[in-house]
C-alpha cells in the first residue's frame, strides 16, 4: 500500500468554466451542482471523474441515467443490504460531466449494526442465487415487454368513441400517466440492476483477493479467465453476426455486402433474389432479441440499439465476411476458452495446501454461479431495456414536435425530464382549451442554447479527479468493485497530473505488448472510424464495441479494472489491454504511436510529435 | 579400504552420510531423470584417510585445541598454520589412485582426453547459510587432469579451515571432533548463459511461478552476486512471462585460455544489455524446474547452465538443486486468515464483516 503523502487533486469550486459555456449549470438539477452552502463538505471528499459511465457531458435529459442508478445503487447497499462499511454514491456534475464520491460508515458500532442486516440479507441471496436470478430475468422481459408496448397517444381533434361510450381515459390523462409510467419503468430497471450487482462482484472479488493472497504472483486475467463464463449471453449477439457471415458467403450473396454500402442498400439488393431474401428471413430471426444490443453502454439517449441503427452489425459482419475470404476463422474458440478455464483452475488449486484448495474451490464455485448476473444483467438493462426506454421517450419528443414545441422529436432530449413533463402538461392542457400555446416560442431557444453549450462543453477535458486526497486508505469496497478505485491508482492519476510523463500506468488487464498507432476514441459515434492496426484509446469501452476488436492491435482505457468489459473482451481477442489510466484520451492524440505493455499494465508514448 | 569415490549415477539420498548433501541429490536428479553433466563423488571417509595421513589430524587439532572464537588474530593464526600444513600434505595414494581411475572413466565419456571438471564441495545437511559458515561451499572450476582434480578435491577440504569456519564451529559445536565433507566432481559445462532459478517466488513464496536470474557465461557472475542478472517471473500455470527485467550484465566468467581455470571478463555491447534467455530457454528452464520439483516433491532452489554447444532442451543442465527453505511467505497469514472459514464468511468480509471464529 501506497504511503505517499496525500497529493491534492483541485478544489471543485476552483474548477473554471470553459469559454463560452457560461450557464451550463441550466441542464441539471439544483442537487447535482457544487454551492457555497456544501462548499467545506465537498472539499473535503474526494471526488473522481466517472469517466467509465459518463465520458460526455450529459444532455438535460440524460440526468436520467445518473439519477436513476445512484438511486438504485445507494438505495440496495445502503437501505436494503446495509453493506457494513459503505453506503452510497454521491454525485456532482461540474462542466457537464459526472463526479462521484462514496459516502462511507465509520463508526464501528454502526458498522456492527448494519452487519447484522447484511449477513442475513446477502446470505439469503446467495443460497438461492439461481432461484432469484430467475425470476430476476422474468422480470426483466415483463419490463420490456412493458416499455415497448407503452402507448404514446396521439392528440386527435375528437377524441375516439370509446372515451365517450367505453368509459375510456381522456387523451390528457393517458399522455401524462404513459410519460410518468415510462419514467417509472425505467427507475424499476435500475432497481433489478443493482439488486444482485453488488453481491456478485463482491462474490467475485472474494475469489479475486483469496487467490491473490494464496497465490501473490498470479494475473489478474487467470482469475478472470477461471471464472468468466463460457456460453454467455454478452457474446451472443456477435456471435450472430459470425453465423450470418457465414450463411451470406454459403447463400454466395456476400458480395451485395460491399464496402461504403448502407445497410438498407444491402438489405434492397437482397430482396431482389431468392438467396438473399432467405438471408434476410435468417436475419429476422435472430433480430430480436440479439439485435437489441447497444451502440453503447445505454447511459445516453444516443446510444442506440442495432436495431436502431444496423451499421454497426452490418460493418462488423462484412469484416467477418472479409476474415472468412481470407480463410481467418471468425468462431469464437469456445471449446478452446472452456479448456483452458478448467486447465488453469485445476492447476492452480492443484498447488494449493488441501484446505487452502477447499476454500479456492467453494469461492470459484460461487463466483461462478453470479458471474451470468454480472456479464448478462448489461444485455438486459442497459442495451435492450435502455434502448427501447430512450424510443420510448422519442416518441414523446415526436408528440411534442407534431405541436410545434420543439423542432424535431429529437430536441426533447436537451430538456430535463421534469421539463418535459412540463411541456407535456400544457401540451395537453393547450391542445385541450384551444387557445395559443406557450411552448412553440420557450422551448426551442432553449434547446437551441444547450445544443450548443453541450459542442463546447465536449472540448473540455475534466480532471480524473478533485478535493481532497483521502489519509487513510480508502476503503470502499463498492469503488475498488466497480470502479479500481484504490489508492494506488489515486496517486498515479495525482502524479501523471503533475508531470508531463510519456508514460501512463493502468491495471494490466490483457497481456502481451503491441505497438501501433492511437485511435482516440471518446465519443461512440467514432468506432467507426478505427482504422485496422490501431490501438484503441477511449474512455472505456463496452461489449457493444466488439465488432471493432478484431481489427485493433491493442486497447487502453481511462477507468476500469479487470473486470472492465475492454479486459474481458481484450482477452477474448487475445490483444494486449491497459485500463484504468485514468488520463488516456486527454494525453494522447490520434496518429501518435503507442506501446501497450498489457502484461505490466504501461502504455508508452513513442513519439511526441503532433500527426500529420 | 573404504569406498573413496562413485559415480554420482548411484547415489541416493540416503547416501549423504557419506557423501555429503550435494553429490547424494545430483544423484537424486540423475535417478528423476533430470539432465545432470555425470561425474563422480568423493566420500568424507577419503577426507578422513586424509587427516590420516602422516599426523595431519594431530596438528590440525592441536593447532585448533581451546581457540577462543572471538579472538581473531588467533583464530586467524590458526587458519593459516593449518591451511599452510594441509597444503604441504599430498592426498593420500589411494585416494589419488581412485579419484584418477573415475576420472578416467569420466574421460572416456567425453571426447577430452583431460575434460575439464568441476570440483565442488558436498556439505552434510542442507542448511546454505550453515554450509557457507562450515566453510563448505568451494568451487573449482575448469580443473584437468587427475593432479589437478586432487589439489581441488584439497582446497574443499582447505576451506574447512578459513577463519570464519573455524570460528563459526568453535562457537557452535561443543569438541565433535573433525568436520565431514564431500566432494563431487562433475564434467564442465561451457556455460553460454547460466543462473539460478527459483520454483516459487522468492519474495512472496508463491508456488504457481518459477523464478529465473540468469546472466553470460558460467554461473560464478550470478550466484556469487557480481553480476546483476536478467530476472524473470514466469508463470508455471500459463508459461507466460509476468516480470522480465533486463539488467546491464557488465561482466561474465568464461573458460581461462590457458585451458584450466576461469577468466573474468567485460560483456561487450550489444549482448550487454541484450535479454541473455529467450522464450525457448525460459520455456525449457520452466520445464526443467517443475521436473525437479515434482521429483523432490518440494521446492528448489536450482543452479542451472546452458551449453554454447547444442541446441534447447539438450544442452541445457542442472548443476545443483537444494530445497528452499528460507522463503519468506508473505502471503501465508493472509491465507491463514482465510483458510477455515466457510466461502460465505469470506464474501461477507469484502463487505467488511469480521468473521467470526467460533
Amino acid at each position: 500500500m501506497s504511503t505517499t503523502p496525500a497529493s491534492t487533486f483541485p478544489s471543485p469550486l476552483s474548477i473554471a468554466t470553459p469559454e463560452g459555456c457560461e450557464g451550463w449549470e441550466e441542464m441539471y438539477p439544483y442537487y447535482a451542482l457544487l454551492g457555497e452552502d456544501r462548499r467545506e463538505a465537498d472539499e473535503q471528499r474526494l471526488w473522481f471523474w466517472n469517466s467509465m459511465h459518463f465520458p460526455e457531458p450529459m444532455s438535460a435529459f440524460d440526468v436520467v441515467a445518473i439519477d436513476g442508478p445512484y438511486y438504485a445503487l445507494a438505495n440496495w447497499q445502503n437501505r436494503v443490504f446495509a453493506i457494513p462499511p459503505a453506503m452510497g454514491i454521491d454525485y456532482r456534475i461540474v462542466n457537464g460531466y459526472v463526479f462521484i464520491t462514496p459516502n462511507a460508515v465509520t463508526d464501528p458500532n454502526l458498522i456492527a449494526e448494519r452487519a447484522a442486516y447484511f449477513g442475513e440479507r446477502a446470505g439469503y441471496y446467495f443460497a438461492n442465487w439461481d432461484e432469484l436470478y430467475g425470476r430476476w430475468r422474468e422480470k426483466m422481459r415483463k419490463l420490456i415487454a412493458e416499455i415497448t408496448a407503452l402507448e404514446v397517444p396521439q392528440l386527435r381533434t375528437y377524441e375516439e368513441d370509446a372515451v365517450a361510450f367505453e368509459d375510456r381515459d381522456t387523451s390528457f390523462v393517458r399522455v401524462l400517466d404513459s410519460y410518468n409510467r415510462a419514467l417509472r419503468m425505467h427507475e424499476q430497471m435500475w432497481q433489478h440492476h443493482f439488486e444482485f450487482l453488488l453481491l456478485g462482484y463482491g462474490a467475485y472479488l472474494t475469489f479475486s483477493d483469496f487467490c491473490k493472497s494464496a497465490l501473490p504472483e498470479i494475473p489478474d486475467q487467470h482469475i478472470a479467465q477461471m471464472v468468466s463464463g463460457i456460453d454467455v449471453l454478452l457474446f451472443r449477439p456477435d456471435t450472430e453476426l459470425r453465423h450470418l457471415a457465414r450463411l451470406a458467403r454459403e447463400a454466395g450473396v456476400d458480395a451485395s455486402f460491399a464496402d461504403g454500402r448502407s445497410p438498407e442498400a444491402i438489405i434492397a439488393e437482397l430482396g431482389q433474389s431468392e438467396a438473399g431474401r432467405g438471408w434476410l428471413e435468417s436475419l429476422e430471426a435472430v433480430k430480436d432479441p440479439w439485435f437489441n444490443m447497444g451502440s453503447g453502454d445505454g447511459f445516453y439517449h444516443h446510444h442506440r440499439s442495432w436495431l436502431d441503427d444496423p451499421s454497426i452489425p452490418f460493418s462488423a459482419i462484412r469484416g467477418h465476411i472479409d476474415a472468412l475470404v481470407e480463410g481467418r476463422d471468425t468462431e469464437r474458440p469456445t471449446e478452446h476458452l472452456a479448456a483452458e478455464r478448467n486447465r488453469l483452475a485445476h492447476e492452480y488449486g492443484a498447488l494449493l495446501d488441501e484446505q487452502a484448495r477447499g476454500t479456492f474451490n467453494e469461492l470459484l464455485g460461487l463466483s461462478r454461479t453470479v458471474f451470468p448476473y454480472v456479464e448478462e444483467h448489461k444485455f438486459f438493462c442497459e442495451y435492450w431495456f435502455q434502448s427501447r426506454f430512450f424510443n420510448k421517450v422519442r416518441e414523446f419528443g415526436a408528440l411534442l414536435a407534431t405541436h410545434g414545441f420543439l423542432h424535431d422529436g429529437e430536441d426533447v432530449f436537451q430538456l430535463s425530464r421534469h421539463e418535459v413533463g412540463e411541456a407535456l402538461e400544457e401540451l395537453v392542457l393547450s391542445w385541450a382549451h384551444g387557445g395559443p400555446p406557450r411552448g412553440p416560442h420557450h422551448w426551442p431557444p432553449i434547446v437551441e442554447r444547450r445544443r450548443r453549450l453541450l459542442e463546447r462543453l465536449k472540448q473540455w477535458t475534466p480532471p480524473p479527479a478533485m478535493g481532497t486526497m483521502p489519509t487513510e486508505a480508502i476503503n470502499d469496497p463498492i469503488s475498488v468493485m466497480l470502479w479500481g478505485i484504490t489508492p494506488e491508482r489515486l496517486h498515479s492519476w495525482a502524479s501523471a497530473m503533475s508531470g508531463d510523463s510519456l508514460t501512463l500506468t493502468g491495471a494490466a488487464a490483457s497481456p502481451g505488448v503491441a505497438e501501433g498507432p492511437a485511435r482516440v476514441v471518446r465519443d461512440v459515434h467514432e468506432i467507426t472510424d478505427v482504422q485496422p492496426g490501431e490501438i484503441l484509446v477511449s474512455t472505456v469501452t463496452s461489449p457493444a464495441w466488439a465488432p471493432i476488436f478484431p481489427k485493433i492491435r491493442g486497447a487502453v482505457t481511462d477507468i476500469g479494472g479487470i473486470m472492465s468489459h475492454a479486459a474481458i473482451v481484450c482477452r477474448e481477442y487475445g490483444l494486449p489491454a491497459v485500463v484504468g489510466t485514468g488520463r488516456a484520451t486527454a494525453e494522447i492524440r490520434t496518429g501518435q504511436r503507442l506501446r501497450v505493455d498489457g502484461t505490466n499494465g504501461v502504455v508508452t508514448l513513442l513519439d511526441d510529435e503532433e500527426p500529420a | 579400504m573404504t569406498e573413496c569415490a562413485r559415480p554420482l549415477a548411484e547415489l541416493r539420498a540416503h547416501d549423504e552420510d557419506r557423501f555429503g548433501g550435494k553429490s547424494t541429490s545430483l544423484g537424486e536428479l540423475i535417478a528423476g531423470g533430470i539432465p545432470v553433466p555425470p561425474g563422480f563423488a568423493v566420500s568424507t571417509a577419503a577426507f578422513e584417510a586424509f587427516l590420516a595421513t602422516g599426523s595431519v589430524g594431530e596438528r590440525v587439532e592441536d593447532a585448533l585445541a581451546g581457540i577462543d572464537p572471538d579472538d581473531v588474530a588467533a583464530v586467524a593464526a590458526a587458519s593459516a598454520a593449518v591451511t599452510l600444513e594441509m597444503r604441504r600434505t599430498p592426498v593420500p595414494d589411494a585416494v589419488a589412485a581412485e579419484v584418477g581411475r573415475h576420472y578416467a572413466a569420466l574421460a572416456a565419456t567425453s571426447s577430452k582426453r583431460q575434460p575439464p571438471v568441476a570440483v565442488r564441495s558436498s556439505a552434510r545437511g542442507e542448511d546454505s547459510a550453515e554450509a557457507t559458515f562450515a566453510g563448505q561451499q568451494e568451487t573449482y572450476l575448469w580443473v584437468r587432469g587427475t593432479d589437478g582434480v586432487c589439489e581441488a578435491i584439497r582446497g574443499c577440504w582447505i576451506s574447512l579451515y578459513s577463519a570464519e569456519a573455524i570460528s563459526y564451529r568453535a562457537r557452535m559445536a561443543a569438541g565433535g571432533g573433525p568436520p565431514a565433507m564431500g566432494v563431487a566432481v562433475q564434467l564442465m559445462v561451457d556455460a553460454e548463459v547460466s543462473g539460478v532459478m527459483f520454483t516459487c517466488s522468492p519474495l512472496t513464496g508463491d508456488p504457481s511461478v518459477v523464478a529465473i536470474n540468469a546472466s553470460w557465461g558460467l554461473g560464478l557472475g550470478v550466484v556469487g552476486g557480481e553480476v546483476t542478472p536478467d530476472d524473470f517471473l514466469i508463470s508455471k500455470v500459463s508459461h507466460e512471462i509476468l516480470r522480465r527485467t533486463i539488467a546491464d550484465k557488465q561482466v561474465e566468467y568464461v573458460p581461462d585460455p590457458g585451458g584450466r581455470g576461469t577468466h573474468r571478463v567485460a560483456v561487450e555491447e550489444p549482448r550487454r544489455t541484450a535479454a541473455c534467455l529467450d522464450e525457448e530457454g525460459l520455456r525449457a528452464l520452466v520445464q526443467t524446474a517443475r521436473a525437479v520439483e515434482r521429483h523432490f516433491g518440494s521446492r528448489q532452489d536450482i543452479e542451472w547452465a546452458i551449453a554454447r554447444t547444442g541446441s534447447l532442451p539438450e544442452n541445457l543442465f542442472v548443476l545443483q538443486s537444494r530445497p528452499v527453505t528460507a522463503t519468506a511467505r508473505a502471503g501465508s497469514e493472509a491465507v491463514a486468515d482465510r483458510t477455515g472459514l466457510d466461502a460465505m464468511s469470506l464474501v461477507l468480509g469484502t463487505f467488511g464483516v469480521k468473521p467470526r471464529r467460533d
